[in-house]
């Protein structure tokens, strides 16, 4: 499988960049793409059919919520894809990072004042979020299956009818807290802050300079929020490849695959779930953080609801489940689908009703006009088709888009990509 | 290597195993037989853990070390001990490849597992380890092919090469040859052979010619009680043995145990 261990030890430097360069290309290409997207789409929406792009393609906020949304739900593959746990609580983990975040910023958190660098807020939130995870896994993993995932909704529930009561939190609990008005997070990255880089509501003044490169394209919050979400998310996502490539990785995937035999062989599969659920819960907590840091708000309902884990859940069999990357395209289909078919001005369903004109809005046959199938097919109905497309991978693509992807090329992308470019090249650099 | 003292196991009112004293030596092969349900996979289960005796004891001596009460260890630490067993029904990790299987289980006796910053390609003596063992069990070129993908005969060597991962002292190999056709079964035996070379094997099979065949001593199982113990010889002329199991079985000779043939036999 992999040659790591065999690689000639004198290779020279440029050599060893060279390799990575190709090991990595997919991932520099991704993120490339990801790091460009604001720019390209600020550009078509200035072509001649820019109403057109501006339907079919996520703007820079949906953008945003693929990126914080899309680790939530890479965090949850890593625990659900690899050891075969559904983790249907998850969103506890990602409630108690965005209320950590939230409490933190109006002063309500012991210890923790209301300036804390974000960076540090969301290192916090994930302890906090490992510390949680520990106590729901030493009662959880005493049972598998169905089992497992019924008893960490339970878990979850519990922890959402507290957040729902809990008037610390605001005097009107139910609709959870919000940061008043003031500046945006400070990142606390040296050499960053000086540049103005902040979370949310931010004033991107200088770096309006170094992105609009005269193309008259303003650079507002969203945009810097964006790239410095951008840069989290890159960061934890590494960060979890490298454990699912490491030794512990291998154990997770084996109690997957059996985890009888993974006992029998020597592993004390507990500690190693316990220890997997707890890194997933960091992870999970550091996307509510973000997002918390971006929406400047929290509610129960966006937080620690069950259907927030049921869009991760959503998005892990679409993306793929036990691919690790998968999940965050699977949330950027289904959200490039809501964005489409969304009520709001950007949506197709106003666009068509822009577009077309009253006579033909007007017609149709058997009493039901243009307008009115539009009203009732598209208008909004994001949640019909996206059902409808989940029950089609459930069924017909099981793998998810980046499983059955890697299926066809017999590895994962990166490494396959990587082969196949090495033997292009014809080993000029072996 | 492992002996118990007094090992019994209740299920509610059932007896599984009963006051089993049981001890096997060094790099010797002890065959362990008995009509199904006589408690060979329950024995197997006590003495790795995996069930908790209702009374009695195991222990364990590693090689160049004194006895260790293993009783109530969990089946990892036993494992880690190097008491290694593979099942009778096959239960490896179904889509990983032959030698990330060995290799996960050879992985589990370094240590190297909690290193989740390292690559896996940072410990290439493991895949060294995997690779040599499927060799020797004559899977060497399956290494990459996933395991649920291998023939029913290529399974049960990749069960034993799972358990010979990490270099145990004891195996318990529970029915090797399960469902292996006849002419795939002497490579198995040639197999078994070999490994009981360099390991204590306690090794259940219901094939009398292979008991035969490659035991240093026979152990029988009737109704949880160890009945018999000995060279196969002795135990193949053991009055009650010959009643409790072995009526059915003759090399030959009819009139030596034709008049038990009703009672037991070899059930399906």
């Amino acid at each position: 499988m992999t040659d790591v261990g065999e690689e000639p030890e004198t290779e020279s430097t440029g050599g060893y960049l060279r390799r990575l360069l190709g090991e990595q290309a997919v991932h520099i290409a991704v993120i490339l793409a990801f790091a460009l997207y604001p720019v390209v789409y600020a550009v078509l929406v200035r072509t001649p059919l820019g109403a057109e792009f501006d339907v079919f393609l996520p703007r820079v906020h949906t953008m945003v919520a693929v990126l914080y949304i899309g680790l939530f739900a890479m965090s949850f593959d890593f625990i659900s894809g690899y050891t075969g746990y559904l983790s249907f609580g998850h969103s506890l983990f990602y409630g108690t990072g965005a209320y950590l975040v939230v409490l933190t910023a109006t002063g309500k958190v012991p210890m923790l004042g209301s300036d804390t660098p974000f960076m540090a807020l969301l290192l916090v939130a994930g302890i906090l979020a490992v510390a949680v995870a520990v106590l729901v896994g030493l009662v959880s993993f005493r049972l598998t299956g169905v089992y497992f995932a019924m008893i960490t909704l339970g878990f979850a529930e519990v922890a959402h009818v507290f957040i729902r009561n809990w008037d610390h939190v605001s005097s009107n609990p139910r609709d959870g807290a919000t940061i008043a008005g003031g500046d945006g997070f400070a990142l606390g990255v040296p050499g960053v802050d000086t540049l103005q880089v902040e979370i949310g509501r931010i004033v991107g003044t200088n770096l309006g300079a170094v992105f609009g490169l005269g193309l008259g394209i303003e650079v507002d919050e969203t945009w810097v929020s964006f790239y410095a979400i951008g840069a989290v998310v890159v960061v934890c996502y590494f960060l979890m490849q490298r454990i699912v490539h490491s030794p512990f990785g291998r154990v997770m995937i084996a109690i997957r695959e059996n985890e009888e035999r993974a006992r029998a062989v020597g592993y004390d599969v507990y500690r190693f779930k316990l220890a997997a659920f707890a890194i997933s819960g960091f992870f999970a907590a550091v996307a509510g953080g973000l997002f918390a840091g971006y929406s400047r708000s929290v509610a129960p309902s966006n937080t620690f609801d069950l259907f927030h884990t049921a869009e991760a859940l959503l998005a892990a069999i679409i993306g793929g489940f036990g691919t690790l990357a998968g999940p965050l395209y699977g949330y950027l289909f289904t959200a490039s689908v809501e964005g489409v078919l969304s009520t709001e001005h950007h949506g197709i369903a106003r666009y068509l009703r822009r577009g077309l004109s009253d006579a033909m809005l007007s017609s149709g046959a058997g009493g039901v006009t243009v307008a009115d199938a539009i009203g009732v097919l598209v208008d909004g109905r994001a949640d019909l088709y996206l059902g409808i497309v989940f029950i089609l991978f459930v069924l017909y693509v099981p793998h998810g888009i980046l499983g059955t992807l890697r299926d066809r090329l017999g590895g994962t992308v990166a490494k396959r990509l990587s082969d196949r470019l090495r033997s292009t090249f014809g080993g000029r650099h072996r | 290597m492992i002996r118990t003292t007094g090992l019994t196991k209740r299920f509610g009112g059932l007896t599984a195993v009963d006051d089993v004293d049981f001890e096997l030596g060094e790099n010797q092969l002890c065959s362990l037989i008995g009509p199904n349900g006589a408690g060979k996979t329950t024995f197997f289960n006590l003495l790795t853990g995996t069930l908790a005796p209702s009374e009695g004891s195991v222990e364990y001596r590693p090689r160049d070390g004194d006895w260790v009460d293993v009783t109530d260890d969990d089946p990892h630490e036993t494992a880690l001990r190097g008491i290694h067993r593979s099942y009778q029904i096959t239960n490896v990790f179904p889509t990983a490849t032959a030698l990330e299987n060995v290799r996960v289980a050879a992985q589990a006796h370094g240590g190297d597992a909690w290193k989740l910053w390292r690559n896996v390609g940072a410990f290439p003596e493991y895949e060294r380890e995997a690779r040599e063992i499927l060799e020797r069990v004559g899977l060497g070129a399956e290494a990459e092919t996933p395991a649920e993908t291998l023939s029913h005969g290529q399974k049960r060597h990749l069960e034993v090469a799972v358990a010979l991962a990490g270099d145990p002292n004891v195996l318990l190999l529970d029915e090797p040859t399960a469902g292996v056709s006849s002419d795939a079964i002497d490579r198995l035996v040639e197999l078994i052979r070999d490994v009981a070379e360099d390991h204590a094997v306690l090794l259940v099979e219901h094939n009398m010619d292979i008991v035969m065949d490659v035991s240093d001593r026979v152990a029988v199982l009737h109704q949880g009680e160890l009945i018999a113990d000995g060279n196969p010889q002795a135990v193949r002329e053991d009055r009650t043995v010959q009643e409790a199991y072995l009526g059915g079985y003759d090399p030959g000779e009819e009139t030596n145990a034709g008049g038990d043939a009703g009672t037991g036999g070899e059930a399906a």
